[in-house]
């Protein structure tokens, strides 16, 4: 059978599809999925490969894959097609990246009406650090609005790419998929290991299933592994006995060995996380090879919040949906926690406040634990007048203003691509978010490239829903951190009923804390609900007050009339109320709900 | 056993634009006549069951029951006296709106046994009445309350509503002296609430609908019950003021949680320990009787735990209270023992009162009653 048909290192083409968000990268793997028989009809369903829950609603990404297509090329060899598929959206370019480096080509996907993105640029640029051979294609020519000519113009404008290199496609109705399976036959050059060398294999991907424990996906580079084997990962002396190995078909597959060249699977019973790093190499522990493969720099988490359940007692159930989530995310960060408003809990660190959101949910959704999670931030550097260096990124932990010498934050490079016509609004956005310009350049005459330093904590939360909402989506944005700069920084406390509640505590540029902490006890004002008694709202700087706010004493609450039938219908619905009432962090004597802590995310 | 009977009449003259009870603008005449085949019918069925059954109180309410001509309502009482067995001092109440009752029809009503009236008169002002759809004016209130008690009611309801849109603490305090003048023996006092699937809802939403603040309802209500009680009306309940001796005893048989029987669309029954509804829909109703079924929508068995609980959400709302022994005699087990922790985190909160035999709620209590509630339901 096929299945059990190795083919020579000549015949593998490891590739991956990279573009921006929503430019048919699901759609395309699909079309060749199917186009290669890899699923069969009644398989088929769209983005095949997105088989998250969470993936399917947002309509993205989240996890890379790796499948094994079987091609029988017009050249009439049979190759062997690894795909891997990549997330798109900024978050996760470090996802695409380590995708990127088990590679030797990548298909770039531009979408034919909405021409190149920021994304486009930033995918390029990672493909050519990994010196991929890339392959443009131009998707959705199928499209009333498609101008594939403009959008190969612009492809050439940033690029080295040539017009007769790129392929024109519709994922949608299947246009071009034979032109890109011999595109990646062609053009894409095959691995380079050696099968006769000692097994060197690149981890890309580590995942935690509950039947079979922890699977790592690899790229065998040289040699080969097979069950039986003992390995053991480079950087660390642990070995242990490989039970199965396989390909993705798109579903598991157990195969007999994966020889060089191949991606597949490896279960080898790895207890520890550490034992299977994003990056390590794998090799064979009776005939070890001394050179690792080049691996990946560690990931910097750039968004810290944090994570408290709302009822206590859900707090062990926290840290273990933590630990498994942090088994298929490597990117995910967690350390304990204590505050003294929520009681025990986490601070998180994210690749971007789409990351945190779909933790947050999946917390929620897949480990039924309702949450409370704080403020985004990010990690600020403080130095002392003492001298001391701390790195924060939780403002409850901030020094007095006293002792600080200087604070500095995060600052990206923002690489903006619009059409010209926004410019306008968009310059105001990023004034407004104290950008610094650097640089305009026009892609096409309708289309510029524009280049921002920012602080990250101005882009974190809504810069990108903003900068969408004002160019009408049209807008993209791409970002990467370029060092630490200091800043004119205050943290704001906010109390409620006279007491301190750390979880509400923000780091803000001083000439903004006024209108936010204003901002903040309205909003506040209108989330808690009233209680038995006055509750007053301050937001305070060194403890001087800057805005209050002061909610009411409850005075009436009572059913105006209740008669014989009414009362189990409202006894049902003070039920209701009361476990509403559950969901509510009790602070002090003050009923504080959920929405308190997430509302204030959105002014 | 002993039974309160409730019989509900689903028509109205018109629908009232807040109104969210199971009533219908009346059509034509014969929704009336099928409707009360069917009512008969559905008496007929319980009276074997319930023949032994002491009824102790009878409430005819709607809807406007007396849309239904004098006739039609003493034939039915007729009819239900035949079937049941009914005290022969029993309480029997009549809903009436003003502008349904004449002379002629109020001779009729005293001739059928009824004896207490119950006048939707809502508010003493012609242009808040407009605003809430009724069909009356404040002379029709007047006149029809002293013929009432001209032809002989010696114990009649006045319904009042407050918190109404627009309405400022002063409106409300005219009306209620208004009403007060009247010397009513019974108060209602109910504070408008906004019903999901009213034409107010929907208002409400849109933000037309202009209500008195939260501050505006307490000061109402707060100077209502001050105001009642300078005039002589003990507070007996939450919404509900009497003279001496002039509670409504159909309504305290609901708030002691003890049994009764509701006849018609969409009433409510509670029979050993059995809580359940009939269909609401008159049109449905009808046809489930015409076959020979008991016309009952849904509905369930409670729990002891929840019966117990109900006992003293309905309790509470009286003054009186719940009273240790009455609950210890009904349920086998002391109030304290199951529930001492909610009822002194209430006590602290100063919105319950705990004395040798019995709790109540505080004065600050009657206006938080739903907190207290909300701590002994589950
Ligand atoms: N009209 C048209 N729509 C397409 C085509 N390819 C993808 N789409 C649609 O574009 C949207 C985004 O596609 P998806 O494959 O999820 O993009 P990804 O985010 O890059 O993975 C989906 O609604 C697809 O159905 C195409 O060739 N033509
Ligand atoms: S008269 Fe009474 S029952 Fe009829 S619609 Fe008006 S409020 Fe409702
Ligand atoms: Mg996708």
């Amino acid at each position: 059978m096929l299945e059990d048909y190795h083919c020579n290192i000549e015949n593998i083409r490891n590739f991956s599809i990279i573009a921006h968000i929503d430019h048919g990268k699901s759609t395309i793997a699909d079309r060749l999925l199917e186009f290669t028989g890899t699923i069969s009809e009644r398989e088929k369903r769209e983005q095949i490969l997105d088989d998250m829950d969470l993936e399917r609603e947002k309509g993205i990404t989240i996890k890379s894959k790796a499948v094994r297509l079987y091609y029988h090329s017009k050249d009439g060899n049979e190759y062997i097609l690894n795909l891997i598929d990549t997330p798109g959206h900024v978050d996760f370019s470090y996802e695409v990246s380590r995708s990127l480096a088990a590679c030797e080509g990548a298909l770039l996907v531009v979408d034919a009406s909405q021409g190149v993105q920021a994304q486009t640029i930033a995918n390029i640029n990672l493909a050519l650090k990994s010196n991929l051979k890339i392959i443009p294609i131009i998707n959705k020519i199928d499209l009333t609005t498609a101008n594939p000519d403009r959008v190969a113009k612009e492809l050439q404008n940033i690029s080295e790419i040539k017009e007769e290199e790129i392929i024109l496609a519709s994922a949608k109705e299947g246009i071009g998929t034979s032109d890109i399976l011999e595109a990646i036959v062609n053009r894409i050059p095959s691995p380079k290991g050696s099968l006769h060398l000692p097994l060197r294999a690149l981890i890309f991907d580590s995942v935690y299933n509950s039947y079979k424990g922890t699977i790592v996906y690899v790229k065998v580079v040289d040699g080969v592994i097979k069950p039986g084997m003992f390995i053991q990962a480079m950087s660390n002396d642990t070995k242990y006995e490989v039970a199965e190995v396989g390909i993705f078909r798109p579903k598991m597959q157990t195969i007999k060995k994966l020889t060089a060249g191949e991606v597949g699977y490896i279960i080898a019973g790895f207890k520890n996380i550490k034992d299977t790093h994003v990056g390590d190499t794998i090799i064979d522990a009776s005939n070890p090879s001394r050179e690792s493969l080049p691996g990946y720099k560690k990931v910097t988490p750039l968004v810290f919040c944090s994570i408290y359940p709302i009822d206590n007692k859900e707090y062990e159930n926290l840290k273990i949906a933590l630990e498994k989530l942090k088994l298929n995310d490597s990117s995910l960060f967690s350390e304990d926690e204590t505050s003294e408003a929520l009681g025990f809990g986490f601070r998180c660190g994210f690749l971007g406040l789409l990351h945190m959101e779909i933790i947050q949910e999946r917390l929620e959704r897949e480990y039924y634990i309702n949450l409370i999670a704080t403020t985004p931030s990010v990690m600020y550097q403080v130095t002392k007048k003492n001298g001391e260096m701390l790195k924060i990124s939780n403002p409850s932990s901030f020094p007095s203003r006293n002792d600080i010498e200087k604070i500095e934050e995060p600052y990206v490079k923002v690489n903006i691509i619009t059409p010209s016509k926004c410019i306008g609004a968009i310059m105001d956005l990023v004034q407004e978010r104290r950008g610094i310009f650097k640089n305009m350049e026009y892609i096409d005459e309708k289309i510029l490239k524009l280049d921002y330093h920012l602080p990250l904590n101005e882009i974190i939360i809504d810069f990108y829903d903003k900068l969408k909402s004002i160019s009408s989506g049209y807008a993209s944005l791409d970002y990467e951190i370029i060092g630490y700069q200091s800043s004119d920084l205050a943290k704001v406390d906010i109390l409620v009923n006279h007491q301190l509640v750390d979880a509400l505590s923000f780091i803000i540029y001083k000439d903004k804390a006024y209108t936010r902490a204003r901002k903040i006890v309205e909003k506040l004002k209108e989330i808690i609900p009233r209680q038995m008694y006055e509750v007053p709202l301050q937001a305070t700087i060194e403890g001087k007050i800057i805005a209050r706010e002061t909610i009411k004493a409850l005075k009436k609450d009572v059913l105006a009339k209740c008669y014989g039938g009414d009362i189990t219908r409202k006894r049902k619905l003070l039920e209701k109320q009361k476990a509403g009432k559950k969901r509510m962090k009790k602070i002090g004597k003050v009923e504080i709900p959920q929405e308190a802590f997430l509302g204030i995310l959105k002014i | 056993m002993e039974l309160g009977l409730y019989l509900h009449f689903p028509f109205c003259i018109s629908k009232c634009p807040y109104c969210d009870f199971n009533s219908y603008q009346l059509k034509d005449d014969n929704q009336i006549s099928s409707y009360i085949s069917a009512f008969y019918q559905e008496i007929t069925a319980y009276s074997q069951k319930l023949k032994k059954s002491n009824i102790k109180t009878i409430y005819l309410g709607g809807g406007t029951p007396t849309i239904l001509s004098g006739v039609q309502i003493y034939n039915i009482l007729e009819f239900c006296k035949d079937k049941f067995t009914i005290d022969k001092n029993a309480e029997i109440t009549i809903e009436a709106n003003p502008g349904t009752l004449d002379g002629e029809k109020i001779k009729i009503l005293i001739e059928s046994g009824i004896n207490r009236l119950s006048l939707g008169a809502q508010s003493f002002n012609d242009l808040f009445l407009k605003k809430l759809g009724r069909i009356h004016n404040t002379q029709d209130i007047i006149d029809s309350y002293f013929l009432a008690r001209e032809i002989g009611f010696s114990n009649i309801n006045i319904d009042i509503m407050f918190a109404l849109p627009g309405q400022t603490t002063e409106d409300f305090q005219a009306t209620l002296k208004k009403a007060v003048s009247l010397k009513s023996d019974h108060l209602s006092l109910y504070n408008l609430t906004i019903k999901p699937g009213t034409e107010y809802y929907e208002n409400y939403k849109s933000n037309i609908l202009k209500l008195p603040s939260e501050d505006e309802e307490y000061d109402m209500y707060h100077w209502a019950i001050k105001f009642l009680k300078e005039n002589s009306f003990e507070h007996y309940e939450i919404a509900n003021f009497a003279r001496p001796h002039k509670r409504s005893l159909h309504n305290l048989n609901y708030w002691q949680n003890q049994p009764y029987l509701g006849i018609g669309a969409g009433a409510y029954s509670f029979i050993r320990g059995y809580r359940y509804m009939n269909f609401k829909d008159p049109a449905k109703y009808i046809k489930e009787v015409m076959n020979d079924k008991l016309p009952i929508d849904h509905g369930e068995k409670l729990s002891l735990r929840n019966r117990m609980i109900e006992t003293i959400i309905l309790g509470l709302r009286i003054k009186d209270g719940v009273s240790y022994k009455k609950y210890k005699t009904r349920f086998g087990i002391n109030l304290n023992d199951i529930f001492s922790k909610q009822i002194d985190k209430l006590v602290n909160l100063g919105l319950l009162k705990k004395d040798d035999c019995k709790i109540k709620l505080t004065n600050k209590g009657i206006f938080l009653a739903n907190i207290v509630f909300r701590e002994f339901v589950d």
